[in-house]
């Protein structure tokens, strides 16, 4: 069972194509790390995954129904890059506003997790450090009980050590709760620690795909890092010789 | 690693929407501090008006008690008061609310002659400065990726903000359109001004109210075109002002076809008067020139009467939009302001159904 799955996905921002004729499948009960260059259409993917936008061609259905409806909304639960959430709010009316915005909410987690991570309630958001504002935006997410967290490059903004903490938080969630995570990053290093799973991405186009393991042993023993990155190494230069070809 | 974690969509409970209460809640959170700016603004009006309004019954009372109502001349900008000489310091009093009772606007400040003036730009402001951020800070501060993708989709977290707040700024300023109306019925009982003019067209009736609501549309609408709050402002004001001086000086006469008579013409001020003209008992047209060198020795500024007129087998004619109409002319512009507004909110929707965000 898949929770994400894409058949010749494609979007087009005027005229160029952020993703194009991407079809894969994101393992349900995992954490799935999805890899690529700045450009190579992570953002498009999620993007389209939780509905914030439509797709040009193809479809994506998200734990088995379509991207972007009701249904799918109320199982998906997004934390988009930087952890946008209403600065002006105290942590208790942001916890509000999302409550009121969701019909599927849990407030004791929502406050207990808090609790834990000693965010205060009466805390304004705009005065969360960077890593706290992560944690309440992840908090957030798992209150809604979701079937799908999805997260747009999650550790960009992080210190190492709240990365670090931040992906402990997200594997022990999916475990206690049994859902499934799917998180974009550029940041090669250390990926096998934090993800089950691995999807690279090049220029829209899935490149590999497969748990840690699996990559390990199909590419004679490489570390995953070594084993993406040479992906996208070649990937690079497969598109130079393209636009050579065309240069001539 | 498997499985496990995903029901099959039989087991899953169907999915329901959120209910609008909720949504309206976050509607209210989220702009309860422009509604208490906007609160303010239109309570400090109100109390100025409903002050100056109850002094200004309290010297029009004491004016026509003392003044009976055939003695009571129709004062010609302001200055020619009829009645007992024991009744002038009431009769000053009264029209001194009205101007200095000099007839200068620009000596006597705030009075019932400049602040209708003023309040003309209430609904532009008031509508730009509730409907901008609406939607807009949303999109410029990045929120509306943590709103948009909630459980409750972007469409109806859209229409639960721009229609209450829709409704609750409209009913304000009908409200306080309303005061004003008190404020200035003293005046225009005693016929210092009819209701056409347009400082008292545009406060009165309900073309405040509906120049408010569409102020706030098409501010929401712009927030979301441009996706910034501060140049959506702007843009909607500008453009609502031009719009507005349009509507006056072109296009609000023309909502129904003018009365055309000839002699004397409609009297009073309550009258919206279009034109006035001279032809012969023929009708071949007779320049104003010819018709004013014919009575060169009337004195300035007094026109010839019909009598007059008739000696030389001339008629005037008049142009003018009945007192009578004014109510017909308050509901057309609102209904075009009120279609114009629904039209902007229900485009202002579609363009968050349909902008990639």
């Amino acid at each position: 069972m898949d929770v994400i799955e894409a058949v010749g996905l494609g979007k087009r921002y005027g005229r160029k194509w952020g993703l194009r004729d991407c079809t894969l499948s994101v393992p349900a009960g995992c954490v799935t790390g999805l890899v690529g260059p700045n450009g190579s259409g992570k953002t498009t993917l999620l993007s389209l995954a939780v509905g914030m936008i439509r797709p040009t061609a193809g479809t994506v259905r998200v734990a088995g129904e379509t991207a972007g409806s009701l249904a799918a909304r109320d199982l998906t639960a997004f934390v988009a890059q930087d952890a946008p959430l209403y600065q002006n709010l105290p942590v208790r009316d942001m916890l509000r506003v999302a409550r009121n915005l969701n019909v599927r909410w849990d407030r004791e987690r929502a406050v207990s997790r808090l609790d834990g991570l000693g965010i205060p309630l009466k805390q304004r958001v705009g005065a969360l450090s960077g890593g706290q504002k992560a944690q309440l935006a992840l908090t957030i997410a798992l209150a809604r009980r979701p079937e799908l967290l999805v997260l747009d490059e999650p550790l960009a903004a992080l210190d190492p050590l709240a990365r670090a903490d931040f992906m402990t938080s997200v594997r022990e969630a999916v475990a206690a709760d049994q859902i499934s995570a799917v998180f974009s990053t550029h940041v090669v290093a250390e990926l096998e620690q934090v993800a089950d799973y691995l999807i690279v991405l090049g220029r829209g186009t899935v490149l590999l795909s497969g748990t840690t393991a699996e990559l390990t042993a199909a590419h004679g023993g490489q570390s995953p890092e070594q084993v993406i990155l040479s992906a996208l190494r070649e990937n690079a230069e497969h598109a130079q010789g393209q636009a050579q070809g065309v240069a001539r | 690693m498997t499985a496990a974690a995903i029901p099959s969509r039989r087991e899953r409970a169907a999915a329901r929407p959120v209910p609008w209460t909720r949504l309206t809640w976050v509607a209210w959170r989220q702009h309860r501090a422009a509604l208490a700016g906007a609160a303010a603004l239109l309570g400090a009006i109100g109390a100025y008006l409903a002050y100056t309004g109850w002094e200004i019954h309290r010297a029009y009372d004491a004016y026509t008690a003392c003044v009976p109502a055939s003695m009571r001349v129709q004062p010609l900008g302001g200055l020619v008061m009829g009645g007992p000489r024991a009744c002038l310091p009431a009769a000053r009093a009264f029209f001194s609310y009205y101007g200095s009772g000099q007839g200068s606007v620009l000596k006597s400040g705030l009075n019932a002659q400049t602040i209708p003036f003023l309040l003309l730009a209430v609904p532009v402001l008031l509508g730009a400065f509730v409907g901008g951020p609406v939607l807009a800070r949303e999109l410029e501060s990045g929120t509306f990726r943590f709103a948009w993708t909630q459980g409750a989709g972007r469409v109806r977290q859209a229409a639960a903000r721009l229609v209450p707040l829709a409704v609750v700024l409209t009913a304000a300023a009908c409200g306080l359109s309303a005061l004003f109306s008190w404020y200035i019925g003293s005046f225009v009982q005693a016929g210092v001004t009819g209701k056409y003019p347009m400082q008292l067209f545009g406060d009165m009736g309900t073309d405040f109210a509906a120049w408010t609501l569409f102020s706030f549309a098409l501010t929401a609408f712009a927030g979301v075109l441009l996706r910034r709050t501060v140049p959506a402002m702007a843009a909607s004001i500008v453009v609502l002002t031009a719009l507005d001086v349009v509507t006056i000086m072109a296009l609000r006469q023309h909502y129904a076809a003018p009365v055309v008579v000839t002699g004397d013409g409609p009297t009073g001020n309550t009258n919206l008067v279009l034109g006035n003209w001279f032809t012969t008992t023929s009708g071949v047209p007779v320049s104003q020139d010819t018709v004013l060198n014919a009575f060169a020795r009337l004195p300035f500024g007094v026109t010839p009467s019909t009598a007059m007129l008739a000696d030389h087998h001339w008629l005037q004619w008049w142009s003018y939009q009945p007192a009578s109409r004014w109510w017909q002319f308050q509901l057309t512009e609102g209904g075009w302001l009120l279609a114009a507004s629904l039209l902007l909110i229900a485009g202002t929707v579609l363009l968050i159904r349909r902008r990639p965000a």
